[in-house]
């Protein structure tokens, strides 16, 4: 419900540490929605941050390898590094170059994280790329000292996969759009044990619910109402329509519609006939 | 954002294509005595690392990072414990492919 007034996305720009838009934009499609695409964790060395070009279109934008880069992943060593009053600066040193970086310290675990993190460590960097005055830096929003060191060798490999991938796709021809380019590779059983770069989406979501065997009529409701474009909907979906539907009688509705809100997995909206999803709402 | 002295990813081999360079490695301990400490390359070939250890126990693995200064032989600035487990013939692919195909992304 109150997915309307609070865009996550805009808020925090992305990264997989929020939720999923799923009511956002209920006309547009899962795989074209750009706001959601440009939010993929990229794996990158310094020296190809330093090799970025900007992109025409907004000015904090960079493009590395044709795919433009917001939210980036680093591995590297911490070097100068400074407390002050509201941030901690450093340097990251990941041997093919160093930039600057900082972490804002806001709340008591912001400062118990980077207690941690020492001069000299090897740390895993999550964070947004941004420029300043011609000059490049990272603000960090997750500063995780590294403990086994394949993680190193694992971060140069997937920068070198993911670079082979965009640039072998391109050079295909098949001119694939940037989100096209980001959601397949996020998709990649590689990616898929790092940090969870994509919060689940609706469909996940039922597949999980479908096994605790759910009757056949509520795992249709269910389904349903998870639809983007009902997920969408302020104002849920009216009984009667789930009834026209999925062609199942109103008193079998009924009876499903009580088993989910027992689940906790629907909620009645606007008033007792009109529906929706707890999922991602 | 600084580019100009990065450390190449080298193994025994590649090694001597960057001597008076910086670079850095992982090798497997096999000796340390008297400030001299001798290592195997993830390529499986001996490298001599000189300078001085950190006052902290070498673990079976460990990084140097330094300036290649012999065919083997390497001097180093920092050594970073890597722990006793590491998987070298990962490492190994990865400065090969550091050097080769990919050496846009390093160098």
């Amino acid at each position: 419900m109150f997915a309307s007034q609070f865009d996550g996305n805009a808020a925090f720009s992305g990264g997989g540490f929020m939720p999923s838009q799923a009511t956002q934009n209920p006309d547009v499609g899962f795989s074209s929605n750009k706001n959601r695409d440009s939010q993929g964790l990229l794996p990158l060395t310094v020296k190809q941050i330093s090799e970025a070009s900007v992109s025409n279109d907004d000015k904090s934008n960079f493009l590395v390898d044709g795919v433009s880069v917001n939210n980036v992943t680093m591995v590297g060593m911490v070097l100068n590094r400074v407390e002050r009053v509201t941030d901690i600066a450093f340097t990251l040193d990941d041997g093919t170059g160093r930039i600057e970086c900082n972490r804002w310290v806001n709340e008591a675990v912001d400062t118990k994280e980077m207690e941690g993190i020492q001069e000299g460590m090897y740390v895993q960097i999550h964070g947004h790329l941004k420029g300043f005055q011609g000059k490049r830096h990272l603000v960090a929003f997750a500063v995780r000292p590294v403990t086994d060191f394949n993680e190193i060798t694992c971060h140069f490999l997937e920068c070198i996969y993911v670079h082979l991938y965009n640039t072998k796709l391109k050079a295909q021809g098949g001119a694939p759009t940037q989100g096209q380019t980001m959601g397949s590779v996020m998709n990649t059983p590689m990616q898929k044990e790092s940090k969870g770069y994509q919060a689940g989406t609706p469909n996940q979501f039922s597949g999980q619910f479908g096994m605790d065997g759910l009757k056949d009529i509520d795992q249709k409701v269910l389904d349903y109402l998870q639809q983007p474009s009902n997920l969408g909907r302020e104002k849920g979906v009216h009984r009667d329509e789930l009834g026209q539907h999925l062609k199942i009688p109103l008193d079998k509705i009924m009876e499903s519609i009580r088993a989910l809100e027992e689940e906790g997995l629907i909620y009645s909206t606007i008033d007792e006939c009109h529906y929706k999803s707890t999922g991602n709402g | 954002m600084d580019t100009s002295s990065p450390a190449v990813f080298v193994n025994a081999e590649l090694l001597r294509m960057y001597i008076g360079r910086k670079v850095r490695t992982v090798v497997q301990i096999v000796r340390s005595d008297g400030g001299v400490v001798i290592g195997r390359s993830a390529d499986e070939q001996q490298l001599v690392i000189k300078g001085s250890p950190p006052p902290l126990p070498l673990t079976t693995f460990v990084e140097v990072i330094g300036i290649a200064d012999g065919n083997q032989s390497i001097h180093a600035e920092i050594w970073n414990n890597f722990g006793d487990i590491f998987d070298t013939s990962s490492f190994n692919r990865l400065c090969e492919l550091a050097n080769g195909e990919f050496k846009s992304l390093f160098l």
